[in-house]
């Protein structure tokens, strides 16, 4: 051991012993006892309906673009959802836990969490919501939706694809894990430095944190490379960059930004990795160490990662507005540039998350204008939305309320952002709940821009549309809840009440605490009709079931497929002759998309490898938290062991014939459903066979 | 155009009026609605007066902080209130079943381009320039706000604002101690200050990061390892703050309070006085004992003389020397089950 562990350690459990299974605490047993309940029946129908083989050979094994998006969906609802019950056991705490004479419950002083709980459950709620909720959706969006804009059959790298989706699934296994074994880091989703040094940390929650982004961090980085790609490569013809639907913008700007700020978390953490296992000295106070360059290294990084979030948001609300208002996007051109410009001014800004470091006059002036320069395109955007909508033909339905709510949090987030970017003001309310409700209120963009995303394409991806009066009711509840929490909060900023406290020492504080709280059981009830809508949805499906182009008015090239889209796509890879390729078409009666002669198609056989992949990353996280060296050792040989292996496996992959696909499209030309099911091989199985 | 915004503003107020029955209509409907801005109104006057401690600043620093926000904000509504507003006209007027006018070609307009790029443009130059002024005016190493100097070649200090107290801030885990070293005392968890006089922090840390922050009188300063900030300020009148720790540093974070009290020059001198004969003495040895890592659960404060020339710089030191108070297990990952176990972190290390 090259650092001094406090605690026992052994060569075959690390420091692994049964007193790290915090079955003393009540809280996480009733956590268990939830995730028991959520996964029995789940597990349950599984088995009783056979699925187990379906799974893995439709699911687990696959390279298809839109089922890799759609699990990166389903991961990050479940961190969503894992993510807002933490948010509520913070705003209980934070209520229960007001003033010298709050009670004291389970084995707190204050309120029903002692301190070093409370700090676990905001580091992991925040580290879940940015980077294993908000970003892991976005990116199923991107996924699925980016291939088909642009007129592909699949991204540049299938089999990498799923690489990054498993990798990010291994992430977000050991944060969840770290809720049962052992504890989660408790500093800060930006895990401040020193405080994560050994020291001061001495258990594995850091290390959960560390490798959990490290894996995910890769996993993203990778899809970056994929996306970026796949733009640049794979655009049917006719597709010149600027007849690009702006999704497809939004991604490409996105993932520019993911590319170039990701692999500078991977430094950051590696170095923190090399303090904690090494002894070395990167970030320490002492002997040579400088704990800024973690801060600067973590915000390089991190500022540009909010626009990761967002951009993409911004991509929805663009598309959303304009089918909705039955118009094309108001200065599309405009918007492009405005995009371009917020990702690049992105990389120049980071320094504004710490101005109060006790930089001179100067610095911080420099990044306060940088900062400033981000509003221009931002207001840009703004206004060619508000445009969009003048003089269009507006139908409100859901897809349309999330993204007008988006466009009206915006406003107030805005706001406060270029509060924040004056030094002269940041320096009152930096750290203080008013930093923690704008960056809310602008994550609550791309949450409102998720929903509406989710609403807009679901018919697409499956076949049939989401209730629409469930819907309705999930959003007003929605936008209830967060008014009532973050108005609470933002006044609670101004009173100078200041984040992450455990116990809060003033008890004027309680009405607005109780407001939050109250806010918080909105969100809980629009929690249930979102469960609602998605179960009303399933049932009545047949109900429900549209063709193409559910919502008559959109205008990109994904709604010219059949649906729910057959896994080739497209199967005569379409012309495009315009900007609203779908839009043009369907205005000049060409909407037809069966053309005469069909083609062979062929697309990548299934591989489990990519799983396995996840599987060993995940191992090898494990066996680094816990300092297990043989099961870490294994399992990163066993990665690089098959990886090599793959690369000589002679896959050719799998031919679908003219005469199937002329089947498969002739049978459906009137509805445009597809209810054929073929699937690609999965080609492990040949070895067996 | 202009027919058209004179349309669209009457269409809002007429949107109004309706909107007026409605909320009448839903009010007879559910009369406990009533009761929401009763109840929002009686926790905002709850917190009236100097709860919205932001908005009462007692020092020149947090005033100046204060009227920039004001500017900003106000500078930022300019843009932002039309654009809601419009948002929200053109929401009513162009919903498909008003069959207002429809334009599918209105996509594109270089005029109105050139106006969405120019507008917030201009607003950010005005923010600039007050953020400009800011920076100044509230630098931590000479704030303009206190008088004082700009540059080596301005005029000198203005009378009254030269000689400034100097103390020394050390946040410890998780305690705070301040240092006055010209009168060689300290105290632990509680400050007081002379009003009228302007104050200069040195700050430091022995392990971890923290935030020093007075609402009311002063912004948030990092207080760092092995590193030294500064910052300065002035109370307008005597009274007591709430001074604390604003940035996590661990499981005793949330108890770093420390009171503060200014108080008058002659009561400042007075109280100083009193302080030198304290009993308690420290030195270098003293102090690492407080430094051991202690929730601060009960508000302890300690008064010390005779305090040791050049401690601060001393804890400066020992910190680049690598110097760090190891947090024990049972402030951390043993805190649940040693609680369990009726095991109270409580304490902590006793104080000495
Ligand atoms: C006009 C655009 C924006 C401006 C001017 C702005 C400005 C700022 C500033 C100055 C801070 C530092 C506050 C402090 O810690 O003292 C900040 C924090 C933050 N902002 Fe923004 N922001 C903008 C947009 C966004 C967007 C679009 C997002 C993400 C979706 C975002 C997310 C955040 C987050 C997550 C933090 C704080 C992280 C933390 O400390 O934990 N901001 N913003
Ligand atoms: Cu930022």
């Amino acid at each position: 051991m090259l650092v001094h562990l406090q605690g026992a350690w052994n060569p075959w459990l690390g420091r692994l012993t049964l007193s790290q299974i915090p079955y003393h605490s009540p809280i996480v047993l009733g956590a268990f006892a939830f995730a028991l309940l959520a996964a029995a029946p789940i597990v349950g129908l599984m088995t009783y309906y056979q699925k187990w083989g379906y799974l893995i050979r439709e699911w687990i094994t696959t390279l298809d673009h839109k089922k890799i998006g759609v699990m990166y969906i389903i991961i990050g609802l479940v961190m969503l959802l894992r993510g807002f019950i933490d948010g509520i056991m913070i705003r209980t705490q934070q209520l229960l836990a007001d003033g010298p004479r709050s009670a004291a419950h389970l084995q707190a002083v204050h309120g029903y969490l002692p301190p070093f709980h409370f700090d676990q459950i905001y580091s992991s709620h925040g580290t879940i919501m940015i980077i294993f909720a908000v970003t892991v959706v976005l990116t199923g969006f991107q996924n699925i939706i980016v291939p088909l804009q642009i007129g592909a059959r699949d991204m540049a790298f299938p089999y990498l694809n799923a690489v990054s989706l498993w990798l990010t699934a291994a992430g977000a296994a050991l944060v969840m894990i770290s809720l049962f074994i052992g504890d989660f880091s408790h500093a800060g989703w930006v895990g401040i430095v020193p405080l994560t040094e050994l020291p001061y940390s001495p258990g594995v929650g850091v290390d959960y944190w560390d490798w959990a982004l490290q894996l995910s961090s890769l996993g993203t980085t990778l899809g970056a490379l994929n996306l970026i790609t796949t733009i640049i490569m794979m655009r049917a013809p006719g597709m010149r960059w600027f007849r690009m639907p702006f999704f497809t913008w939004a991604t490409l700007s996105t993932q520019t930004i993911g590319l170039t700020a990701f692999p500078v978390l991977g430094v950051a953490l590696a170095l923190l990795s090399c303090d904690r296992y090494l002894g070395t000295h990167f970030y320490t106070a002492g002997l040579g160490g400088n704990l800024m360059l973690y801060t600067d290294l973590f915000w390089i990084w991190g500022h540009p990662e909010v626009y990761f979030i967002i951009l993409p948001a911004w991509g929805i609300m663009s598309e959303v507005i304009p089918t909705f208002s039955e118009k094309a996007l108001f200065g599309y051109t405009v918007m492009v540039a405005a995009t371009l410009s917020i990702a690049g001014l992105s990389w120049a800004v980071w320094l504004h998350h710490f101005f109060t470091m006790g930089a001179g006059p100067g610095v911080n002036l420099v990044f306060s204008v940088s900062t400033m320069l981000v509003g221009i395109p931002t207001g840009v955007k703004v206004f060619n939305w508000s445009l969009t909508l003048y003089r269009g033909r507006l139908r409100f339905e859901t897809p349309m309320l999330w993204a007008i709510g988006a466009l009206f949090l915006l406003l107030v987030g805005g706001l406060t952002g270029m509060m924040l970017a004056i030094p002269a003001i940041n320096y009152t309310v930096h750290n203080s709940v008013f930093v923690v409700a704008h960056f809310h209120t602008m994550f609550l963009v791309s949450v409102f821009g998720i929903f509406a995303g989710l609403m807009y394409w679901f018919p697409k991806v499956f076949g049939f549309r989401l209730d629409e009066r469930s819907g309705r009711r999930f959003f007003t509840f929605f936008s209830l809840g967060t008014v009532f929490v973050f108005a609470a909060m933002y006044t609670l900023g101004l009173m100078g009440m200041t984040r992450r406290l455990d116990y809060l020492y003033n008890p004027h504080w309680q009405a607005l605490l109780i407001i939050q709280e109250f806010g918080i059981f909105l969100y809980c009830v629009s929690v249930f009709y979102f469960c609602k809508m998605i179960y009303v949805s399933i049932r009545d499906r047949a109900k429900e079931a549209h063709g193409q182009d559910v919502w008559r008015t959109s205008r990109t090239l994904e709604w010219m497929t059949l649906t729910p889209v057959p896994f080739y796509n497209f199967a005569v890879i379409p012309v495009v002759h315009g900007r609203d390729a779908w839009a043009m078409r369907r205005d000049s009666g060409l909407t037809a998309t069966s053309p005469g002669d069909y083609e062979d198609i062929n697309l990548p056989n299934n591989t489990i490898v990519p799983a396995m992949l996840g599987a060993l990353a995940f191992g090898f996280g494990f066996g680094m938290v816990w300092r297990i060296w043989w099961l870490a050792g294994l399992s990163l040989l066993g990665i690089i062991g098959l990886v090599i292996l793959r690369s000589f496996a002679d896959d050719r992959g799998f031919t679908l014939t003219a005469a199937t696909v002329r089947r498969m499209e002739r049978n459906h030309e009137d509805t445009g459903i597809v209810t054929d099911h073929i699937s690609p091989p999965v080609a492990e199985l040949a070895l067996f066979q | 155009m202009r027919a058209d915004i004179i349309a669209a503003v009457k269409q809002g107020m007429i949107a109004i009026v309706q909107l007026r029955h409605r909320a009448d209509f839903m009010r007879r409907r559910c009369g406990w609605l009533r009761l929401l801005p009763l109840a929002l109104l009686a926790s905002l006057s709850g917190c009236s007066g100097h709860q919205l401690r932001l908005l009462h600043p007692d020092g020149p620093i947090a005033a100046t902080s204060l009227r920039l926000s004001v500017i900003d904000v106000l500078i930022m509504l300019c843009i932002i209130l039309p654009t809601g507003i419009f948002v929200a006209i053109s929401l009513w007027r162009f919903r498909a079943a008003r069959k207002a006018r429809y334009d599918p070609g209105f996509t594109h307009s270089v005029r109105l381009e050139v106006l969405m790029w120019g507008v917030p443009f201009a607003a950010v130059a005005a923010l600039a320039y007050f953020s400009w002024r800011g920076v100044f005016l509230v630098n931590p190493y000479a704030p303009t706000a206190l008088g004082q100097r700009k540059s080596l070649l301005a005029m000198p200090d203005r009378p009254g604002t030269g000689n400034p107290l100097v103390i020394d801030v050390v946040a410890t885990d998780w305690q705070w101690l301040f240092i006055y070293p010209d009168q060689h005392i300290a105290t632990l968890n509680t400050l007081s200050l002379p009003a009228g006089r302007n104050i200069e922090f040195r700050l430091t840390a022995t392990d971890v990061v923290n935030d020093f922050y007075i609402p009311q009188l002063i912004g948030m300063i990092d207080v760092m390892p092995g590193m030294r900030t500064k910052d300065m300020m002035r109370a307008d009148r005597p009274g007591v703050w709430q001074g604390f720790s604003a940035d996590i540093s661990g499981a005793g974070f949330s108890w770093m309070q420390f009171p503060t009290r200014v108080m008058t020059h002659a009561g400042f001198a007075a109280w100083v006085a009193k302080t030198q004969v304290a009993p308690r003495h420290l030195d270098y040895a003293g102090f690492r004992s407080i430094a051991r890592p202690t929730i601060d659960l009960r508000g302890v404060t300690r008064n010390f003389s005779a305090v040791q020339p050049h401690l601060f710089s001393r804890i400066v030191h020992a910190a680049v020397k690598g110097a760090t108070d190891t947090t024990p297990m049972f402030l951390t990952e043993h805190m649940r089950r040693d609680l369990a176990r009726r095991a109270p972190y409580l304490s902590g290390y006793p104080h000495s």
